[in-house]
């Protein structure tokens, strides 16, 4: 659970920090946004509880090593993905965009997501500049001052309602974080 | 203490002089961003954030009277390089000097290049201590006189003048980068040098400004795909078709240019598996290569991440040789580190002229040598405290935890606003550069 914790933390401060370098002098700086959305990814797999976010924490007596981590630090997703399924040889880096079928579960039936979920919807691969840069305000908009309130309370977090809220926010923060990077 | 190349004797390293303003109020325009002695050593040259160069020179020793190797004055000071706009990007081009690095010596004048994160400039730094005198048409103070009052013919002769040293712009290479420039590094063979961004590595002939080679390109075809960058690049000292790049995922290729034209594909791979009992979220950012040095030999090369300062032989690639723990004490604070930045900051390293003994920067203002030989490390200070010249400095310890022993200090009360980052050797003697936020400290060691 601290480990969670330790994690949302980490995402706030990643997020206030891809955030706050877009208006830097120089301009963005690749090689540090690049290090703050690996940091970001790593405390969002755990986070999220994702298969593979044990990988980023040290390892606990007892239990068995985490599976694939050799194949995840390298940038490859689990073998259960869908780049598996279409049978390419070479390790596939991670993409985004393609959530596998677990990922995509829309916490339906919770109240309060709606907004959100409009901003969710990832832009068309082409029109990677503006689009992604204007969804990424809109969510940092909402999500970011979202996750900074919810962050005051996490101690004692454990209504479903407040969790969920953020979880669409942070599953749909890859590719504009990444889309940041990717200049 | 940090022991001398080849002799025996430990070094006792004395406060010589410090450069730069007192106060504690630092102007952002006067934070130092590189430091580096010539190829002789008799010249020191600061980079800073306001795109200015300043070259110091070391005074000849006076013969009779040597208490101390020669000091370093002032000897030119110009403005390498200028904010810009990139109007198409709507993006400031920084004029922070990024790196400096000088040109072996071919004529009376010397050769640097300089880079900011666009564009790399070749400076000529020439002195002038004679001026003509005695021109027909001209007055002295330059006006032309009234030829009708020409009546005698004479042939102007040089006479002395006070010393002049001019620092030119002889060539600008730009508009090949379109990442920011971490690195360039002259080649052996006095003609070519490399420029290294986050993505690409380009060479260049020092006197074609007009194009250069791509000879490493790792920027993938989509860029969603970006796992690793380029952090720093250098040539070998002495075999001119070889250099080695840095990456951010603490591995160095070494690349060999006869080759192929581009040197995708590494002729070794230098990489040291990760220790899993080290695992953390940070992990991956304290593994990124900061600066990789070369020693002057070239059979070693240094490497210096977050925690660590590592020696690599260039004839094994799955582990170091050596491994400097600089400030290990700082692993349990990373989380902290990160949310202040100061987990990204990229400390440099350096080698003595012997290769026997590296040197590194670290917080508080402290700064760590290593002796490779006697395998025993130190830890020094650079503060106007200890300012009487010829005073020896007095080793300093960080008390990781527990009890803390007298004139030790607690990982808690350092300083992490005060950093040293840039450091350098000099290439012949035993006289160090450090570069605080904004002032430039110069040790010597204690001459009998």
């Amino acid at each position: 659970m601290e480990f969670r914790l330790e994690a949302h933390r980490i995402v706030s401060i990643s997020l206030g920090k891809i955030y706050s370098a877009r208006g830097q002098r120089g301009g963005l700086k690749l090689h540090k946004n690049l290090l703050v959305s690996l940091v970001l990814r790593s405390a969002r797999r755990v986070y999220l509880g994702e298969p593979g976010g044990e990988c980023a924490l040290p390892p606990r007596p007892g239990p068995p090593p985490p599976p694939d981590c050799e194949r995840l630090r390298r940038g490859c997703r689990p073998l259960a993905s869908e780049a598996a399924a279409r049978g390419r040889p070479e390790c596939p880096a991670e993409s985004p965009r393609k959530r596998s079928a677990a990922e995509r579960d829309p916490a339906a039936g919770y109240p309060g997501k709606k907004p959100r979920r409009e901003a969710e919807q990832p832009p068309p691969q082409e029109d990677m500049e503006t689009g992604n840069v204007a969804s990424l305000i809109s969510i940092f908009g909402s999500g970011f001052s979202g996750l900074l309130g919810k962050e005051r309370g996490a101690a004692e977090a454990t209504e479903p309602g407040q969790v969920c809220c953020e979880q669409p926010v942070l599953r749909s923060l890859n590719p504009w974080s990444t889309a940041i990077v990717a200049f | 203490m940090a022991g001398a190349g080849g002799g025996g004797n430990d070094i006792q390293w004395c406060f010589s002089q410090v450069k730069g303003a007192v106060d504690d109020d630092v102007a952002e325009a006067d934070i130092i961003s590189t430091v580096e002695f010539n190829h002789s050593g008799e010249l020191l040259a600061t980079g800073d954030k306001g795109g200015r160069v300043v070259i110091f020179q070391q005074e000849q020793e006076n013969k009779i009277q040597s208490l101390s190797r020669g000091e370093y004055n002032v000897y030119s000071t110009f403005q390498s390089h200028e904010p810009e706009f990139d109007y198409l990007k709507s993006l400031e081009i920084e004029e922070k000097i990024n790196k400096i690095r000088w040109l072996p010596q071919k004529n009376a004048a010397q050769f640097l290049l300089s880079t900011n994160d666009k564009t790399i400039k070749l400076w000529k730094i020439s002195e002038r201590d004679k001026r003509p005198e005695g021109y027909n048409l001209k007055e002295e103070d330059g006006r032309y006189r009234d030829p009708s009052t020409v009546t005698t013919l004479r042939v102007p002769v040089l006479r002395p003048m006070d010393l002049m040293v001019e620092a030119s712009p002889r060539r600008i290479f730009a508009n090949a980068h379109t990442y920011h420039i971490n690195s360039i590094s002259s080649n052996s063979d006095y003609e070519t040098y490399l420029s290294a961004d986050d993505l690409r590595i380009n060479l260049w002939h020092l006197e074609i400004t007009d194009r250069s080679f791509n000879i490493v390109d790792i920027k993938p075809a989509n860029m969603e795909e970006l796992t690793e960058v380029i952090t720093a690049a250098e040539f070998h000292p002495n075999s001119c078709n070889t250099f080695v790049y840095s990456s951010s995922k603490g591995t160095i290729r070494l690349c060999d240019m006869r080759a192929s034209a581009l040197c995708d594909r590494h002729s070794k791979l230098f990489e040291e598996p990760e220790d899993p009992s080290n695992r953390s979220f940070f992990s991956e950012i304290i593994s990124s290569i900061s600066d990789v040095k070369f020693s002057h030999s070239g059979r070693y090369m240094m490497t210096r991440d977050y925690l660590s300062v590592k020696i690599w032989d260039l004839n094994m690639e799955n582990r170091p040789v050596e491994t400097y723990q600089v400030h290990e004490y700082l692993r349990s604070k990373l989380c902290s580190l990160y949310e202040n930045d100061c987990i990204f900051d990229k400390f440099e390293c350096c080698w003595n002229g012997s290769d026997s003994v590296v040197m590194t920067g670290s917080y508080n203002n402290f700064f760590r040598m290593f002796d490779r030989n006697t395998k025993r490390d130190i830890t020094l200070e650079a503060s106007r405290e200890n300012n009487k010249p010829r005073t020896v400095l007095k080793p300093r310890k960080v008390c990781a935890s527990g009890k803390r022993k007298k004139d030790e200090i607690s990982v808690d009360s350092l300083d992490f606003n005060k950093k040293i980052l840039h450091t350098a050797w000099h290439p012949k003697e035993n006289i160090i550069a450090v570069a605080t936020t904004n002032n430039l400290y110069i040790f010597q060691d204690k001459v009998n």
